[in-house]
């Protein structure tokens, strides 16, 4: 897809996204006010995918609305290209598109209509609008539907027409609130396929999702929210070392001797289980502990196989939300 | 100017899906003319004294028509917030490139347009059919009436249709407020024959000065000072009606 020269590139000295000490109260004047979002900060790079990741209620949709500029903050700042979203709505809506968590389509409309009504409001010039809404068609496969009603489509087709919107502009800053909820693995492929290729021309892309491979695969990096808060903020990798479980090795030998188990056990191990002649060890630490284990088993008996796998994005989730589950449990802070 | 106008070309896609519902909005006014202005015009073969000069009813009748439709035009868009929140258009509409006074500008100025084509085929045919006693040198303030008429009637449903979430509540909310507004005003029945109590309501209803504006500009019935302080009211009412529609637009998930 050919797109004009972003104008985000005069913006690389700022942040795309920037998020100081962000608190959203939902009924602030009750007994129990909502903290939906607690002190949170966030920085996010021009031309950056990014995830944010967490439970329901985290805080994750209220952070979008904010920067969005449908819903003000209690307290904090949060600008978008520089530009501040309470004092400045108005100039922060040019910059960006967004994907909503809602189903958003004119129901009443054909598809192509959608797409040109989009293309209006965005102030595409009526010559382009057609020729954009045709590439966008058949890159997510609604050529076949372009002139049905979307309250004819399916819930999948009528989540297609929401995400294509967004490809019909070049605006620096796109917000997809689980964007790819409800499609077909085909779509949700083109789907991603299009993020990228929107972010290799410099825009910023902040996305959430559940699906955590999805985040795994597309982010450049990623945020864990959790009751409000960035609980951790990196790319895949450094997240990943965060967690206790940091590599799954599987080793099979030749022949199973003591003298193995007795070998790993010298290593900070996390698990270890053996059957027959292979053992399956849960190491954290550094590549190079992990090349050391193996050499040192290497030198006991001869492997015949070894396999290592990082720890995925769903155990780093699951394991860091998980502990903040028990320190709150245990009387911690969360 | 240009986001106005991207509104105002939804609004008229939207409309133009359902040629049933804009030949009602059409037509719709003509008929209460024919049914129930003919029946009145019937019951009160007298005539109805106001504004110092005796009127048949369906001539007196005829700015009824024209605030009832306009408010119509005013009630139902303004529901067309719950259906697009119903279809999660709402708040995508609140990222876009624009305003929250040009997104409502240009959802009622499309609208309004409606409620000028609906008064031409209404005043038109009442002359027409009806031969009532159309002022025609007054059409300007008739189209100046009938679009800030509509227009208020929008932004004052506005701050409620976003305020009140649920919209078996509007509806609740829509008919107490009709009934109220239409009933002690000047739509059915001139102000000189109601009672002292009913008439200082009436005198207080913004739906009274709009309908005297139009009776005005539709039949020349009263004039003078009274109609020019009654438009100068509306277009107070007008303004701070969109004022706080802006302002609950501002922060919809607040509201």
């Amino acid at each position: 897809m050919v797109f004009r020269t972003l104008e985000i590139m005069n913006l690389n000295e700022k942040p795309a996204i920037h998020a100081v000490d962000l608190v959203k109260l939902y009924h602030p004047k009750s007994k129990h006010p909502v903290r939906a979002l607690d002190n949170l900060n966030l920085e996010i790079a021009p031309g950056e995918i990014f995830g944010l990741l967490g439970r329901n209620g985290a805080g994750k949709t209220t952070l979008l609305r904010i920067l969005t500029t449908l819903v003000r903050p209690t307290s904090g700042t949060a600008e978008v290209c520089g530009v501040d979203v309470v004092k400045e709505p108005y100039r922060v809506r040019q910059s960006i598109c967004a994907v909503l968590q809602e189903n958003a389509a004119e129901i009443f409309l054909s598809v192509l209509d959608n797409l040109s009504t989009y293309g209006r409001f965005h102030s595409i010039p009526s010559r382009k609008i057609r020729e954009r809404a045709e590439m966008v068609m058949a890159q997510f496969g609604l050529d076949e539907y372009r002139n049905q009603k979307v309250i004819d489509l399916s819930g999948g087709l009528k989540r297609r027409v929401q995400v294509a919107k967004v490809f019909m502009v070049d605006k620096p800053v796109v917000f997809m609130d689980e964007a790819t909820t409800g499609m077909d693995p085909v779509n949700k492929r083109a789907t991603l396929d299009a993020i990228r290729e929107h972010a290799r021309q410099g825009r910023t892309i902040l996305l959430t999702t559940h699906i955590l491979q999805e985040a795994e695969e597309l982010c450049d990096r990623i945020a864990i929210v959790d009751h409000g808060r960035c609980i951790a903020t990196g790319d895949l990798q450094m997240i990943k070392s965060m967690v206790a479980k940091a590599y799954d090795i599987s080793v099979t030998f030749e022949r199973m001797r003591p003298e193995i188990l007795e070998t790993a056990r010298k290593f900070p191990l996390l698990k270890i289980q053996s059957s027959h002649n292979t053992i399956e060890l849960s190491v954290k630490g550094s590549d190079g502990s992990t090349f050391a284990l193996l050499d040192a088993l290497s030198k006991v008996e001869p492997i015949v196989h070894f396999e290592v796998t990082s720890a995925s994005l769903e155990d780093v989730f699951l394991e860091l939300l998980g502990n903040r589950e028990e320190s709150a449990d245990n009387g911690g802070a969360s | 100017m240009s986001m106005i106008l991207a509104v105002m070309y939804r609004e008229f896609r939207i409309r133009t899906t359902s040629m049933t519902w804009l030949f009602y909005d059409m037509f719709m006014p003509l008929l209460y003319l024919l049914i129930f202005g003919i029946g009145f015009e019937s019951a009160f073969s007298a005539g109805v004294e106001t504004g110092g000069g005796r009127y048949g009813y369906n001539a007196f009748f005829l700015a009824g028509v024209l605030s009832m439709a306009s408010f119509g035009i005013a009630i139902n868009t303004a529901y067309g917030f719950f259906v697009d929140r119903d279809n999660g258009i709402f708040f995508e509409f609140l990222t876009y490139p624009m305003t929250r006074a040009e997104f409502l500008i240009g959802k009622i100025l499309f609208n309004a347009m409606l409620a000028l084509v609906q008064a031409a085929v209404t005043v038109t045919a009442g002359a027409v059919i009806l031969d009532l006693p159309v002022r025609w040198d007054l059409s300007g303030v008739l189209v100046v009436g009938q679009v800030l008429g509509t227009a208020g009637w929008f932004f004052f449903l506005t701050t409620f249709a976003i305020r009140i979430r649920r919209n078996d509540m509007f509806n609740t909310f829509l008919n107490v407020a009709y009934f109220v507004l239409m009933f002690a005003s000047t739509m059915f029945y001139p102000l000189e024959s109601l009672p002292g109590w009913l008439r200082g309501i009436a005198l207080a209803n913004p739906l009274t000065w709009h309908t005297d504006v139009l009776r005005y500009a539709t039949i020349g019935a009263g004039g003078g000072e009274r109609v020019v302080f009654e438009a100068l009211a509306f277009v107070v009412f007008l303004s701070i009606s969109f004022a706080l529609a802006v302002q609950t637009i501002r922060n919809p998930l607040r509201a």
